[in-house]
C-alpha cells in the first residue's frame, strides 16, 4: 500500500515530513493530511487563485470551475505528485540558506537628516567612522569566513551602507581596491558625495551604487531627504543621476511615504526618462518612532503603489523600455519561482542573521541594518568574536527564530511564504513583540493579489528583467 | 453571437538555485534591464 507522505511545519516553525500522519493518506482536500487549499479572491474578473500555503503552491482558476477543481480532480493529482518537492524547496530557503552578504557601515554620520531614518540621530550627528585599518582587518576576517563557508565559485556581497558611506570615502575605497575579486562590491549612498572621481572609481571598480531619491520634483522629495540645516538634496541626487547614465549596476531606491506617495507615478516618469536600470520604491520602515509620522495608510499606499506600478507597464508598453521596481518584481518572484527571489524581508525568517548581517563601525554584529539603533539585537563583535558563534547568538535567534507559524494572524494565512510578516525590527518595536506582524499587512496582501492578476493577465515578463527565467527549471506547468 | 473562450488553469512554478542575500535597502542587479 501507498504510504502518504508531505511536509508539515512543526509548532516551532521548522517543517518536517508527515508519513502517513492521518489513515486517510492525504487522500482528501482540506482534512488529515489532504492538500489545505485555500481560496483567494484576487480581483479579477476571471480567476480566482487556489494556494497551498505551506508549499507556496498556486494555482488560477475560472471563478465557475473552482468548486469542482478544489475538491479533487487532475489539478489535485498533479499537486500531490510534487507537494513533497514543492516543501523541501521551500524549506531549503527558509532554513538552508547561508550568509553570503554584509552590511557594512563604515561610519555612524551622516550628513542627512532623513524623517524616516532608523539610524539614532545621536549617532549620526556625533558617531564614529570606522578606521582604514580596522576596515581593512574587517575585511580579512569577511573574507576568511566566507571562505570557509561558501562554495569556490560564490563571492560574497559587500554592500557599503550608512548612515552616509562615503563620508568614510578613503576607508572604503581602500577595501575596494584591496578586496577586488574577493567581493561584489556595492555602496549605498545619498549621492551628496558622489563627485565625478568618487563615481568614475565606483565605475572602474565595477561596484554596485544605490542612490536614494523620493520624488521626481525638489518640493516633495526635499520633504524627507534633507540635511542637518533644513535644507534639501534633491538637485545633487539628480546631478549625481545624469553622471551615472549608461552604467548598468546602478539604481535608485525611494522610500514610499505619506509624503512622495500621491507622487510615485510621477516618479516613476522621472526615473524612466532618466533610464534607471532599477529601482526600488521601499515602504517606509517603521522602526523608530520618528518614521511613523510619516507612515501612509495601508489601503492609501497600496492605491498609489499599485499605480506606479502600472503606470511603468503603461511606459514599457509605450517606448519598449522598462523599469524594473525590484520590491515587487521580487514578492512576483516569490509567486513564480520561490526561490528566484532575491531581497530576503519577504519571506519568513527574513534574511535578517541567516543570509546576511550588519556591521557597524565598532565592529559589532547585528542581524540586519534595522538593528543597528537596538543594543540589544547586538549579537558579538567580528574583531573579537568568532563569526559562526555570533550566528547563533541569543539576539540572531530571536530574529532567525521568527517564522510566521508563530505570527497571527500570519500562520493562517494564505499567502504567507509570498510576504513573510516584515519587518521584525518594526514589529518588535513599533508593536510590541517578535510575534506580532509588521507595520503594513495590508499593503501586502494588496501587492500579492496584484501580482496574480498579472498572472492571469500574462503580463509577467513585463515585471520582470528581460532573461529573468534563463537557466531555470519548469517544475510546475499546467 | 460567439461563445467566449473557455478560460483555463494557469499554474507554474519555476525554480532555481537559492541566491537571495538582500535587503530592502539596496539590490544587486547583475542584469540589465532593457
Amino acid at each position: 500500500m501507498a504510504r502518504a507522505r508531505s511536509r508539515k511545519a512543526d509548532p516551532a516553525g521548522k517543517s518536517v515530513r508527515v508519513d502517513g500522519a492521518a489513515p486517510s493518506r492525504g487522500r482528501y482536500v482540506g482534512t488529515g493530511n489532504g492538500p489545505a487549499w485555500q481560496p483567494i479572491d484576487i480581483g479579477h474578473p476571471s480567476y480566482v487563485a487556489l494556494i497551498e500555503p505551506d508549499t507556496a503552491f498556486w494555482a488560477l482558476v475560472p471563478r465557475e470551475d473552482l468548486a469542482e477543481l478544489a475538491l479533487g480532480g487532475r489539478l489535485v493529482k498533479a499537486y500531490r505528485q510534487k507537494a513533497a518537492q514543492f516543501a523541501r524547496e521551500i524549506h531549503e530557503l527558509r532554513f538552508g540558506l547561508k550568509p553570503s552578504a554584509v552590511y557594512f557601515n563604515p561610519t555612524e554620520r551622516c550628513n542627512l537628516n532623513c524623517s524616516y531614518c532608523y539610524i539614532p540621530e545621536k549617532m549620526r550627528r556625533r558617531g564614529e567612522h570606522m578606521s582604514r585599518d580596522k576596515l581593512l582587518e574587517a575585511l580579512a576576517i569577511l573574507k576568511r569566513y566566507f571562505q570557509a563557508t561558501l562554495p569556490k565559485k560564490t563571492l560574497p556581497q559587500i554592500i557599503f551602507h550608512g548612515a552616509e558611506p562615503l563620508l568614510n570615502r578613503d576607508a572604503v575605497f581602500a577595501g575596494v581596491e584591496q578586496y577586488a575579486g574577493d567581493f561584489h562590491f556595492g555602496i549605498q549612498t545619498n549621492a551628496t558625495l558622489l563627485d565625478d572621481a568618487a563615481i568614475a572609481f565606483l565605475r572602474g571598480h565595477q561596484v554596485s551604487v544605490g542612490i536614494s531619491l523620493d520624488a521626481s520634483t525638489a518640493a516633495v522629495a526635499d520633504r524627507t531627504r534633507r540635511n542637518w540645516e533644513g535644507q534639501g538634496v534633491y538637485r545633487q541626487v539628480v546631478d549625481a543621476m545624469e553622471r551615472l547614465k549608461g552604467y548598468p549596476g546602478w539604481s535608485v531606491i525611494s522610500t514610499v511615504s505619506s509624503e512622495n506617495l500621491r507622487q510615485l507615478s510621477q516618479l516613476v516618469d522621472f526615473l524612466h526618462e532618466h533610464e534607471v536600470p532599477t529601482c526600488l520604491m521601499n515602504i517606509l520602515r517603521c522602526t523608530l518612532p520618528r518614521s511613523r509620522s510619516v507612515k501612509p495608510d495601508d489601503a492609501r499606499a497600496a492605491k498609489y503603489f499599485l499605480g506606479a506600478l502600472d503606470h511603468a507597464y503603461a511606459l514599457y508598453r509605450k517606448t519598449g523600455r522598462k523599469l524594473i521596481v525590484g520590491n515587487f518584481a521580487n514578492i512576483l518572484l516569490a509567486i513564480v519561482a520561490p526561490a528566484a527571489r532575491r531581497l530576503m524581508c519577504d519571506i519568513s525568517p527574513c534574511g535578517g542573521g541567516r543570509c546576511f548581517f550588519a556591521l557597524a563601525p565598532g565592529g559589532e554584529m547585528f542581524p540586519c541594518s534595522e538593528f543597528i539603533g537596538l543594543d540589544s539585537f547586538r549579537g558579538g563583535n567580528l574583531f573579537s568574536d568568532d563569526i559562526s558563534a555570533v550566528l547563533q547568538s541569543e539576539p540572531f535567534q530571536r530574529v532567525t527564530g521568527r517564522t510566521i507559524e508563530r505570527i497571527e494572524p500570519c500562520r493562517h494565512c494564505a499567502i504567507r511564504h509570498f510576504c513573510g510578516a516584515p519587518c521584525p525590527a518594526e514589529a518588535h518595536e513599533m508593536n510590541g513583540a517578535m510575534q506580532k506582524t509588521g507595520a503594513f499587512c495590508e499593503f501586502y496582501e494588496e501587492q500579492v493579489r496584484y501580482a496574480f492578476r498579472l498572472i492571469a493577465d500574462d503580463k509577467v515578463d513585463a515585471y520582470l528583467w528581460d532573461g529573468w527565467d534563463q537557466g531555470m527549471q519548469q517544475t510546475f506547468a499546467w | 453571437m460567439k461563445n467566449a473562450a473557455k478560460k483555463t488553469v494557469i499554474a507554474y512554478r519555476k525554480k532555481c538555485q537559492a541566491k537571495g542575500t538582500g535587503l530592502s535597502h539596496y539590490i544587486l542587479m547583475d542584469r540589465k534591464a532593457k
